[in-house]
């Protein structure tokens, strides 16, 4: 336990060294929740309501995206090689790929949070009457995003191939989730296709939670990711190998 | 000396590719074993497989007797390796690398302290053990990856091309370190294309090529098969007729080589014939441009076995 905990400690601190995944986790996403806020302000009842509607689902697209934070934390270049030490000594496999899944959720969980709770007072953005419940249902997700990042590393062996297919999935499942804009009323094919994202569900999920107080979705989304964390987690054991690092 | 480790009828495939064809071969206590051989000649997949890190499709490895994969966490904590990158945070400084690959290994508290001291002092790098890993030199970087494979005083160390791209300076205190370790007691594996480094540090070597061991021993006992053999290497300004047979003719003659306008004769020692192979040339019109004659080296030893330079 010792060793994973020093291996832990230092994946995340090597996160926050990297300036890149703390400022797209933060400033990026600020930004980008202020300007479509401002932008698409007059699309929503009022700019109140546009800021509520970017900041919930720019941060499920945060989320979701922290599945390339857990590749870049694996498998990036100048990682991957002082990574090979560890696996040379005794702390074992599941040390060095769990290690990583941890310290990307955490990484992303601590940020997401900040950013939240720097942004919802300045944009009078309401997480529910109860913002725990919202804060709350952000970890199975964030560490389900995490978990994938590494299973698709230990499926793909390669994070450049990762990235892009990650990059890829999660934007398309964000768009027809309505991350970016609502597709509601853009035809029956768009319909469908909405409803089967898996996106649309943690948007309704964190919607009616924060909008409604409904805690309808809470416990199907937070037992879904739960069990999707554990069964992705239980994959990486599947398909890791210690000769990638080579 | 008795036998740390051994390893039998080890075989390794890469889809078609046969990278080592069932090689066997035993390390000695306390002994710097160096693996000589051209790219391709399954030195690295060796190494891998040795560090635990790459699986064999055949074959045993038995450290003090008991299966690697039987007791591979003990195992791993009785090696260090030193891999051909440098595997190192650059963000951090020397004294928290060291800290952290040796906390790997169990080490804490005092233990810990005088480890990552004695590692720092072993690299030369006590005066910049603060300085963030990026800031250093080739040469310092090298020294720093084989502290953090010593730390915690492995009973092996496997070093796979450890002076890859370093000056001499840096070179030399690495080839001094290294007898320092075998003088503690350690056992090296060492893996190299510099004949040179071999000289100095070797107990024994293997020569590999195509997945096979072509020979073992002594750097002495390798040379000894080449003893009673000379090789000429003879330049001339045009090669025209001259073929091997007629080199053949001239007594003594054991093998010829023709490059170009270079001829590689090795002939047996104690037959005086350089004068009736000068001749020969002459007769046939060739103008000798140079003319070397060389003794027993490793590098030979290497050309014999193989048929070409270890750089080639």
């Amino acid at each position: 336990m010792r060793r994973f905990i020093t291996i832990f400690i230092m994946d995340f601190s090597n996160l926050f060294k990297n300036p890149v995944l703390v400022g797209y986790n933060t400033v990026f996403a600020g930004l980008l929740i202020l300007i479509l806020g401002y932008l698409c302000g007059g699309d929503y009842a009022d700019s109140n309501t546009a800021y509520q509607y970017y900041t919930v689902s720019l941060v499920i697209y945060g989320m979701l995206n922290g599945a390339m934070t857990a590749s870049n934390c694996f498998m990036e270049r100048d990682i991957k090689r002082a990574n090979l030490r560890i696996i040379y000594s005794p702390a074992g496999g599941f040390s060095v790929y769990f290690s990583k899944m941890a310290a990307s959720f955490f990484f992303n969980y601590i940020l997401h949070t900040l950013l939240l709770v720097i942004l919802c007072p300045l944009l009078h953005v309401s997480l529910g009457s109860n913002p725990v419940f919202f804060i709350l249902l952000m970890a199975p997700v964030e560490f389900a995003a995490a978990a994938l990042g590494i299973f698709f590393c230990c499926v793909f062996h390669c994070e450049e191939t990762t990235s892009t297919l990650l990059s890829t999935m999660i934007s398309l499942l964000c768009f027809l989730g309505g991350t970016f804009f609502s597709l509601d009323g853009m035809g029956s094919v768009l319909a469908f296709a909405t409803k089967i994202s898996p996106v649309k569900w943690l948007n309704e999920a964190f919607f009616t939670l924060s909008c409604d107080n409904n805690l309808q979705y809470f416990w199907p989304v937070f037992i879904s990711a739960s069990v999707l964390s554990v069964l992705l987690t239980l994959g990486c054991g599947l398909f890791f190998r210690t000769e990638d690092y080579i | 000396m008795d036998n740390l480790m051994s390893v039998s009828n080890l075989k390794k495939s890469f889809k078609d590719n046969i990278v080592l064809k069932g090689i066997s071969f035993e390390i000695r206590r306390g002994e710097v074993l160096c693996f000589l051989g051209p790219n391709g000649a399954g030195k690295s997949t060796t190494i891998n497989i040795l560090t635990a890190v790459l699986g064999s499709d055949e074959g045993e490895i038995c450290f003090k007797g008991d299966k690697i994969s039987k007791k591979l966490r003990n195992y791993k904590q009785s090696i260090g390796i030193v891999p051909q990158d440098i595997a190192l945070y650059e963000e951090l400084s020397a004294e928290r690398n060291l800290r952290f690959f040796a906390s790997l290994y169990g080490l804490y508290g005092t233990r810990l302290d005088d480890a990552v001291e004695e590692a720092l002092i072993f690299a030369g790098l006590q005066d910049r053990r603060k300085d963030k890993v990026k800031t250093f030199s080739g040469g310092m970087k090298r020294r720093l990856n084989i502290a953090c494979a010593i730390a915690h005083h492995p009973e092996l160390v496997i070093m796979d091309e450890p002076t890859v791209g370093i000056d001499p300076q840096s070179r030399n205190h690495i080839l001094a370190s290294i007898k320092k370790l075998q003088n503690q007691g350690m056992t090296v594996i060492y893996t190299t294309h510099y004949m040179e480094e071999v000289e100095v540090i070797s107990s024994r070597i293997i020569i590999m090529d195509h997945g096979t061991i072509l020979a073992e021993g002594t750097k002495e006992s390798l040379k000894e098969d080449i003893q009673n053999e000379k090789r000429y290497i003879i330049e001339v300004e045009e090669n025209g007729t001259i073929g091997h047979d007629e080199f053949f003719a001239v007594e003594g003659v054991k093998s010829v080589k023709i490059d170009g306008n270079t001829f590689e004769i090795t002939s047996l020692k104690g037959i005086e014939n350089l004068d009736r192979i000068i001749s020969l040339l002459s007769d046939h019109g060739e103008k000798i441009r140079n003319i070397t004659s060389e003794a027993a080296s490793l590098e030979t030893v290497f050309l014999k076995l193989t048929g070409r330079k270890l750089r080639d």
